[in-house]
């Protein structure tokens, strides 16, 4: 995947298809490597800007979105995942007879394809076998047992279909495991640290950590200050009423927390 | 799972191919005593099943169509051709086959199947087995794993006793027709606490336009025993119609066990009208796995008789009904005596205008106390112009027993296609692995190649549905 350091959003507004606004007029940009921090009370849009960056079919959008300078805005949500955007769901739907593993492989796939074919199956129902750009499947299957160590998920989860049964936590990390796996050029973090006791914050900003140090974007779309303990935000925006009404950085943070969004 | 699904173009349909027909013997069209007659001396038949044929007819000349289920007006019985002979006499190897037979198999991949951990291969061509290969091992534990016209005549005793005493002619209208004009077929016996420990397949295919294939299976386990049977089915597409119409009798002993895996496959012209039951002696175990993606119309309802004390029973089936196709399937559960237990999975997918049926009996007798059923019939329909029905009959004799039934009807949720194209996955993928996903607890059951096989079809079929 070719690394483009800048997502831009230009005069984003974004409304349900029964015609209520949620966003009016959303510019701002984040940077590959950095940590960019969204704040903001329940229904400012917060989870919407999540969903109209991933391309949700949900909402009818104006404005444009960049990443450097591809138009992404009307690309679909696989063709935006191609562009190296990720989403980890604030509260993910569990598909059942899909497991972890075979998830993560078959984006993987998409992700990191190739056209290279390494053998022709005599039988045409199987036809022929690809070669994937990334790692090969061991590499991979290393790299998912090796991130999900650092996680503590317990392996066995990975088999079991995904999100199916998986408490508040295991859901956040395994949306944390894909983004670590998958690499994306920006990844959303839509109220991960909602619902997770201490030590599960301490594990998952450590997770962002990594996948910043290794040149994501991390977009932490959040409520509380309390994730920004571990984590070291380049910028902090807040979102009030569906537009942008304030800008800074990590002091910002610890502004709000103490004296609220000033309702 | 597909990771190439560069394509949303319907898939054509990968064994549609056909040989040029070389056949030893060809019947006329239609059905006739003098075809009958014919049939059984080419065949070499004892007296006995010429007999048995022959009052076979007559009852089928007297029934009446099936009144209820899927329209069957269309298929012209009197357009078909009854029996085929492929080659001379069946071949030992492999490389002794005429070529086009060969390449037909090698479309289909038997040659490396075989190669990997199959026990024994018995492959179906026209109505008899041309190629078989059994592995000693099955000999030296005295199975006998072979074609169904030569146990009638190595093994008369073995096969009188058991030959149409659980689906009598008498049975249905396609029971007798079957009973009639049944060629090929596989014949298992595994003797006494005998356990065959890979599974014994056979691939059966119609290759004639205008062909009826009627085999006949009949499976004995004796007590304490175990095996795994296997019956996987492609056929190649034609502009008339076929009509494929099977008997499956299965005698599961004290405390053996059976599995009959099914994988149907035929292509879109093909009446698929199936008679298969089970009768189940104390503390026996019957397992029906069974995959429908192809065929016109499929009328297959695998029966289990608990007659035995504790016998257990179960039907795992999947079904795909893609345009013009109707799958109506199930499964009968008769419990005939004390704390005999049951269960039907039914798992449906509907796409494209296709229609799929649960159609499903749950007898429990008076004296059957104790007993315990338990149905779970699924269906997902993929497009509004797809239909689902569920058609569940109980008949509940006796008090102490329990019996439950749970059905769900489910559309693919654009919360899980957007969850899964947010990681790059494409709709028409996403839509095909949730699909997938859904069939994965009846999937499981399978051996892994045809587990596989059951995925890619899957695959193969959703391309043409969904994008």
């Amino acid at each position: 995947m070719k690394k483009v350091s800048i997502l831009s959003l230009q005069h984003i507004q974004a409304s349900l298809h029964s015609g209520k606004s949620i966003l009016s007029d959303i510019s701002m940009s984040f940077t590959a490597g950095n940590i960019h921090v969204i704040m903001g009370p329940n229904g400012s849009g917060k989870s919407t800007l999540a969903n109209v960056l991933m391309g949700n079919p949900e909402y009818s959008v104006k404005g444009k979105i960049y990443v450097g300078k591809t138009d992404i805005s009307t690309l679909t949500t696989s063709e935006r995942a191609k562009k190296g955007i990720f989403l980890a769901f604030q509260s993910p739907i569990a598909i059942s007879g899909v497991s972890v593993i075979h998830l993560i492989r078959s984006a993987y796939q998409e992700l990191y394809p190739s056209t290279k074919v390494v053998s022709k199956m005599h039988n045409p129902a199987l036809s022929k076998r690809y070669a994937s750009s990334g790692m090969s499947i061991t590499e991979l299957l290393d790299a998912v047992k090796k991130y999900a160590s650092m996680l503590h998920i317990d392996e066995a989860l990975l088999s079991r279909s995904i999100h199916e049964g998986f408490s508040g936590g295991e859901r956040k990390k395994i949306e944390v495991l894909q983004a670590l796996v998958l690499r994306p050029t920006f990844a959303i973090f839509d109220e991960i640290d909602t619902g997770l006791d201490v030590d599960a914050l301490k594990i998952v900003a450590h997770g962002i950590e990594v996948l910043q140090k290794q040149g994501t974007g991390c977009i932490i779309i959040t409520h509380y200050q309390r994730l920004l303990m571990y984590l070291h935000p380049d910028t902090v925006t807040v979102i009030k009423k569906g537009t942008v009404v304030q800008t800074g950085n990590a002091e910002l943070a610890k502004k709000i927390e103490g004296s609220g969004y000033g309702e | 799972m597909a990771s190439n699904t560069q394509s949303f173009v319907k898939a054509p349909y990968v064994f549609g191919f056909h040989k040029p027909e070389d056949y030893i013997y060809k019947s006329g069209r239609g059905l006739s005593e003098s075809v009958i007659r014919d049939m059984s001396a080419q065949k070499g038949e004892s007296k006995w099943m010429l007999d048995f044929r022959l009052k076979s007819l007559a009852i089928y000349e007297k029934k009446m169509m099936p009144s209820w289920g899927p329209n069957l007006v269309d298929i012209q019985f009197e357009n078909l051709f009854y029996f085929i002979r492929p080659v001379k006499s069946q071949a030992d190897a492999w490389k002794d086959l005429p070529d086009a037979i060969r390449e037909t198999y090698d479309k289909i991949g038997i040659p490396e199947m075989e190669k990997k951990f199959l026990s024994g291969v018995s492959a179906q061509y026209e109505s008899e087995v041309v190629y078989k290969s059994i592995e000693k091992t099955l000999h030296e534990k005295g199975v006998i794993f072979t074609d169904m016209d030569t146990a009638v005549k190595k093994y008369p005793e073995l096969v009188k006793k058991y030959f149409g005493t659980l689906i009598p002619p008498a049975d249905n209208k396609f029971a007798a027709l079957n009973s009639a004009v049944w060629s090929g077929g596989s014949f298992i016996y595994v003797p006494k606490n005998v356990s065959v420990g890979l599974p014994l397949q056979a691939y059966f295919r119609i290759n004639a336009a205008n062909m009826g294939q009627f085999e006949r299976t009949l499976i004995i386990a004796d007590e304490g025993s175990y095996v795994h049977y296997i019956e996987g089915c492609t056929a190649p597409i034609y502009s008339t119609d076929s009509l494929h119409s099977a008997v499956v009798e299965i005698f599961v002993e004290k405390g053996a066990r059976v599995r009959y895996s099914t994988v149907q496959n035929w292509s879109t012209n093909v009446y698929n009208l199936v008679t298969k039951r089970a009768r189940v002696e104390e503390e026996g175990i019957m397992e029906w796995v069974d995959g429908n993606i192809g065929s016109k119309i499929t009328m297959k309802y695998p029966s289990c008789y608990l007659v035995g004390k504790k016998a257990h029973g179960e039907v795992l089936s999947v079904a795909y009904a893609g345009k013009g196709q109707i799958q109506d399937t199930g499964g009968k559960m008769i419990h005939l005596a004390p704390e005999t237990t049951s269960r039907i999975i039914s798992k449906s997918v509907s796409g494209g205008g296709g229609r799929t049926s649960y159609r499903g009996l749950v007898y429990i007798a008076s004296n059957a106390k104790g007993a315990r059923n338990n149905v779970v019939c699924d269906a997902l329909i993929l497009d509004h112009l797809s239909r689902s029905d569920t058609y569940p009959k109980m008949d509940v004799r006796v008090t102490q027993s329990i019996t439950e039934h749970e059905a769900s009807v489910s559309r693919i949720s654009d919360e899980q296609l957007f969850y899964l194209t947010s990681r790059g996955i494409t709709p028409a993928a996403a839509a095909s692995m949730i699909v997938n996903g859904f069939i994965e607890p009846i999937v499981k059951a399978l051996p892994l190649e045809y587990a596989v096989e059951l995925n890619r079809l899957m695959d193969l079929e959703m391309l043409g549905s969904v994008g």
